[in-house]
């Protein structure tokens, strides 16, 4: 599939802000074998004094932008022309819950994509003894990891409710659990604490989601948002594959990845630090449209 | 203890009792005595001189090192439940003495170490093959919390990650010597190794006079010297970067900053531009070469590392990929102070070195494996269990550590599962006893366990051992009694040779010095500094005027009398009830005083800041018991003079350089207020009966009014005396005179010979104000007055302080 996505991002600040440091996480990746960014342009305004391109530890490329001068709102938009290939569904190669632990023992690296990084707890992410509970009465000794993770996946897509009011960026995986209720980013949380709670390694993914309007609808511009699901590991054999706990599918061609993390902190769109007195309004506006 | 007469110094064993009945304890090593209990020959004059001294005398002596310590203002910060507080620095004086034999191998085992450990941190930050081949398992990467993922693949500046590093060591029942911790993310005591000395020997002069006891100077020296040729450019700053005024060892950070003669620094003060780290001055940006933080290394940026941090500087980790600053040690150090790496050092030492460690770990034995766990479970008597990830020593980590022989039949049977369940999170570690010191308790010596922090630093010819360090002493025969926040206390230690010693100090030779000029003051230093000028002045000015009005209520004993009930309101639009002799307001005054202070108190001396403690805790005194009236007056007398005291100290003892401007344009400031707005309210044709005599006494010039002008009080003379007199200290157009005097001596006052807004408006204050006559001064006058001055302080803050 190609994809032409846009994203729009605008800050208003009640009280002008005197500056700021940024980090924008936002341009699709290129990831072989899956997903192609063919071309792809981050913009602000104001246009920042200082802006540097980097990637972090989890092969994420990442904006770094500063502003000297004071302004009173932020616009950052981004333009990608993403191809993303279909990926061919495999056997079940995961061992069982009490075979994992030597798997994971016997990958002697740490290295981005090493399982380690996302077996324990995460600075958004500690252990929860509610979630952890929820995740040992769904697993049972028969089944597989893969098939442990496509089950909490779809049990949390039954129990939680999607609502963009009952939660906001800052809530805990352990409160939106109370609630079962929240958006793309609790559902990934809940998930990838009880997966680590049984021992498996799971890691969140930040993207788009192309959204398919009901039938006889327009797609309206803007209506999407970023996404995010989960990345499970299954052992050596079976390695990553996603789930998107949100809508209970495998991610496919009609999720776009951005960046892979621990939690939402490791890949958050927009991470600013600025001298402020006042509070900020933020939009963002997001359209995915499958080039024909 | 009785006074002895001791044979000779070097053979006090001929004495009925030389060691004062001290014995080791069954089982655990001395240092003082050997293992067949003869005293070690360090320690012979050492006790030859106890025993000369009576116990008079020797309280004197010890009283003497304490004395020092508090006037040099050594505090640590106590954590208790709720707050956090002061403590006066716990010396035990009787040192610890180690021959310079032993030494060097203690110091060669930890050169080995400070070099493993370098290489440990550059292979876990680079390559990682320390993993790859097996010798460090994942998880205790992974999982850890030092691990920080942003600074992988990032080299430092210089080539190195560490570069002063400490060590726990221990010395146990087989008299040899055991690392218990290794320190590399911040390591403290350095300086407060430095006071014990100073202390100590205050306490014992001609003993340390005659003992060739090792100097501690030529340590810093060297590391002073190394960590300026770091520096890319000549002109960039080195500087210590400071966590702020609540950490536990404040005090050192000011103190060695002072010391080595670098900047104190907070991560307020820093900004990074164009990926260089500046700090903010009153002079502009100034580029920072090296920054020695004593800041935990996730807390240094909000934006790449721990994002909660409002301590730290975004961008910092920005410039270290720039390779522009050098930070003492790299961000991500602290990883290798894990406790659980400790199980692992002896195969890394011989993978990477090809030598067997020469100072042994403590053995330890992580349970994320199996066959460990196993070994702990089984050798539970002799293990101490704690966090994997923990990073300081078990006999200090807040009783996180359990130590095995002291569980219970129920814990012990559950054990096994426990390892199972959390293994990965554990450790096993052997529960060395540690050795004993003498202290002196209760007028004798008695034996108390030790441990002691060494410390290294990196030269540009390798690592050298600081001789000497800090010894921590437990306060009964508990191990686990050693950390100072239980009660143990510190101890000098003293690397004895038999040979004299050479004698360094840090002060340049005398043949050629240089005179080193006050680099740029940081802004918010400057921010501080102005404001503890205002608010000392601001409690100044409202005593003044309670005073005058006490006195009167004292007379009259009628609130309502016009005059009385006049300034009542003009206080309480101040927010002062006259009522009360020391007001609330007043005390948030004095401690908001306080607390600037304590922000630069690397710029007081511990005089000045013992006296405003001093003004601090008597206001709070005097609030709680004095009574309106004669009372107050008294009370508020007292105050004034200690806050006299105060300012004289500051007065007679700061350096005349921009900090002292920005302290007395604060001053100057804030009393040109109180003065202008007393005036505009007091001096008008309506004023009160007796407000001009009241004026007078609140500006303190009753005799200069009386020697100046042969008429009594009038509107006219007040006003010329308190408003338009260059010569009186307390007019408004002596504040005004300072204010522009003091301005053009500050930074880019004139650019390109203009001059900048601010000085311009002191220039205008200034000129305006000269040119006036009494006759001329109004309500509207002082008004504007008011106006100008909160206007040049306004402009003051956004030219420099920002």
């Amino acid at each position: 599939m190609l994809y032409d996505i846009s994203l729009k991002i605008t800050y208003d600040y009640e009280v002008p802000v005197s500056g700021g440091r940024h980090l924008v996480r936002v341009l699709p990746a290129t990831l072989p074998g899956r997903q192609r960014l063919v071309v792809g342009s981050l913009s602000c305004h104001p246009a920042p004094a200082e802006r540097t391109e980097s990637i972090d530890f989890f092969a994420n490329p990442f904006t770094s932008i500063l502003f000297r001068a004071s302004h009173a709102d932020l616009t950052i938009r981004m333009q990608a022309r993403v191809q993303v290939e279909a990926q061919a569904l495999t056997a079940d190669f995961s061992p069982d819950l009490a075979g994992l632990p030597a798997e994971l023992a016997a990958c002697w690296s740490v290295d981005a994509e090493a399982p380690h990084h996302f077996a324990g707890p995460s600075p958004l992410l500690p252990e929860a003894a509610d979630i952890a509970a929820y995740a040992r009465d769904t697993a049972t000794d028969t089944m597989t990891v893969r098939q442990i993770a496509v089950a909490l996946c779809d049990r949390i897509h039954r129990d939680f409710t999607y609502d963009g009011e009952a939660t906001t960026v800052n809530t805990t995986p352990a409160e939106a659990f109370k609630l079962k209720r929240g958006v793309c980013q609790d559902f990934a949380h809940v998930m990838i604490v009880a997966l680590r709670s049984l021992g498996i390694p799971a890691g969140y993914v930040s993207g788009f989601l192309r959204t398919i309007p009901p039938p006889g609808k327009e797609r309206l511009e803007g209506a999407d948002a970023m996404h995010a699901w989960v990345s499970v590991w299954c052992g050596t054999t079976a390695g990553w594959i996603e789930l998107d706990p949100t809508n209970n599918i495998p991610a496919g061609t009609d999720h776009i990845v951005v960046g892979h993390g621990r939690d939402y902190g490791d890949v958050a769109p927009v991470i600013g630090i600025l001298k402020s007195y006042g509070s900020q309004k933020t939009k963002q506006a997001v359209d995915v449209i499958p080039v024909p | 203890m009785p006074k002895k007469q001791t044979a000779a110094a070097d053979h006090p064993g001929t004495d009925d009792d030389p060691v004062f009945g001290y014995r080791a304890l069954p089982g655990i090593a001395d240092e003082m005595l050997d293992q067949e209990g003869n005293v070690r020959p360090v320690w012979q004059r050492l006790l030859a001189t106890l025993g000369r001294l009576d116990e008079t005398e020797l309280a004197n002596r010890f009283a003497r090192a304490d004395r020092y310590l508090r006037d040099a203002g050594v505090f640590y910060r106590v954590y208790g439940a709720k707050e956090s507080s002061e403590r006066s620095w716990p010396l035990s004086h009787i040192p610890v003495l180690i021959d310079e034999k032993e030494w060097a191998h203690v110091s060669q085992g930890l050169v080995q170490r400070a070099e493993l450990l370098e290489k440990v941190v550059a292979d876990i930050y680079g390559e990682n093959r320390l993993v790859e081949e097996g010798l460090l398992p994942p998880a205790l990467v992974a999982s850890n919390p030092e691990f920080l993922r942003p600074l992988v693949g990032v080299k430092p500046a210089d080539g190195h990650f560490l570069h002063f590093v400490s060590f726990e060591i221990g010395r146990g029942p087989d008299g040899n010597w055991w690392v218990l911790s290794d320190r590399t993310e911040a390591p403290s005591g350095a300086g407060f190794a430095l006071e014990n000395r100073v202390a100590t020997t205050r306490a014992f002069s001609n003993l340390y006079a005659e003992s060739h006891v090792h100097r501690l100077a030529g340590f810093f020296g060297e590391f002073r010297d190394t960590l300026q040729s770091r520096r890319l450019h000549p002109d960039d700053r080195i500087a210590v970067l400071s966590p702020g005024i609540a950490n536990e060892t404040y005090f050192e950070h000011a103190y060695i900053a002072r010391y080595l003669g670098f900047m104190l620094l907070e991560g307020e003060d820093l900004t990074v531009v164009g990926g260089r780290v500046m700090v903010r001055t009153v002079a502009g940006l100034k580029p920072i070469g090296v920054l020695w933080r004593r800041l935990d290394a996730a807390f240094a940026d909000p934006l790449e590392l721990n994002q909660s941090s409002h301590i730290g500087t975004p961008g910092i980790v920005e410039a270290l990929r720039a390779g522009s600053v050098s930070i003492v040690n790299a961000l991500g150090s602290g990883i290798v102070e894990t406790r659980a790496f400790l199980a692992f050092m002896p195969a890394i030492c011989r993978h990477l070195l090809g030598e067997e460690q020469k100072l042994p770990s403590i053995a330890t034995w992580w349970c994320g494996q199996s066959a460990e766990r196993q070994q702990v479970a089984a050798n539970l008597d002799r293990m101490v269990i704690g966090p994997a990830y923990q990073t300081r020593p078990f006999f200090d980590d807040n009783g996180q550590s359990v130590l095995g022989r002291t569980l219970d039949e129920e814990a012990r049977a559950s054990i096994a599962d426990w390892l199972d369940a959390e293994g990965g999170k554990l450790v096993g570690q052997e529960a060395v006893t540690l050795s004993t010191t003498p202290a002196w308790v209760r007028g004798r010596l008695a034996p108390r366990p030790m441990s002691l922090r060494v410390f290294a630093a990196r030269s540009r010819d390798g690592w050298h051992i600081m001789p000497g360090g800090f010894a921590r002493i437990g306060s009964g025969d508990d191990v686990a009694a050693i950390a100072m926040q239980a009660g143990g206390t510190a101890a000098d230690v003293w690397i004895v040779s038999d040979r004299p010693v050479e004698r360094t100090t840090l002060l340049p030779a005398e043949e050629s010095f240089t005179r080193n000029m006050p680099g740029s003051l940081p802004s918010r230093a400057a921010d501080n500094l102005f404001w503890l000028g205002r608010y000392i002045e601001r409690a100044e000015g409202a005593l003044r005027i309670l005073r005058a009005w006490h006195g009167r209520f004292a007379e009259t004993a009628d609130p309502d009398l016009p005059l009385l009930k006049d300034v009542s309101d003009y206080l309480s639009a101040l927010d002062i009830d006259a009522r009360q002799p020391v007001p609330d307001s007043l005390l948030a005054n004095i401690s908001s005083a306080l607390f600037s202070a304590g922000n630069i108190r690397d710029r007081f001396s511990p005089d000045g800041w013992l006296a405003l403690n001093d003004l601090s805790q008597t206001a709070r005194k005097f609030h709680a018991t004095v009574q309106a009236g004669d009372d107050a007056t008294r009370a508020i007398t007292v105050l004034l003079r200690k806050l006299a005291g105060f300012a004289g100290l500051v007065h007679e003892n700061m350096y005349r350089f921009t900090g002292w401007r920005f302290l007395s344009i604060g001053r100057y400031i804030e009393r040109g207020l109180h003065m202008t707005r007393l005036l505009g309210h007091m001096s008008g044709p309506d004023a009160p009966d007796g407000a001009y005599d009241m004026l007078l006494e609140i500006g303190d010039s009753v005799m200069t009014h009386r020697r100046r002008y042969n008429v009594s009080t009038a509107a006219l003379t007040v006003t010329d005396l308190l408003a338009l007199d260059a010569l009186n200290p307390r007019s408004v157009l002596y504040q005004v005179n300072e204010i522009k005097t003091e301005v053009e001596l500050l930074p880019n006052a004139l650019v390109n010979g203009q001059m900048s807004p601010f000085y311009r408006e002191a220039m205008r204050l200034h000129s305006g104000l000269a040119v006036m006559t009494p006759e001329a001064m109004n309500l509207d006058v002082y008004n504007r007055l008011e106006r100008d001055l909160e206007n040049l302080s306004d402009l003051l803050a956004r030219t420099y302080l920002g």
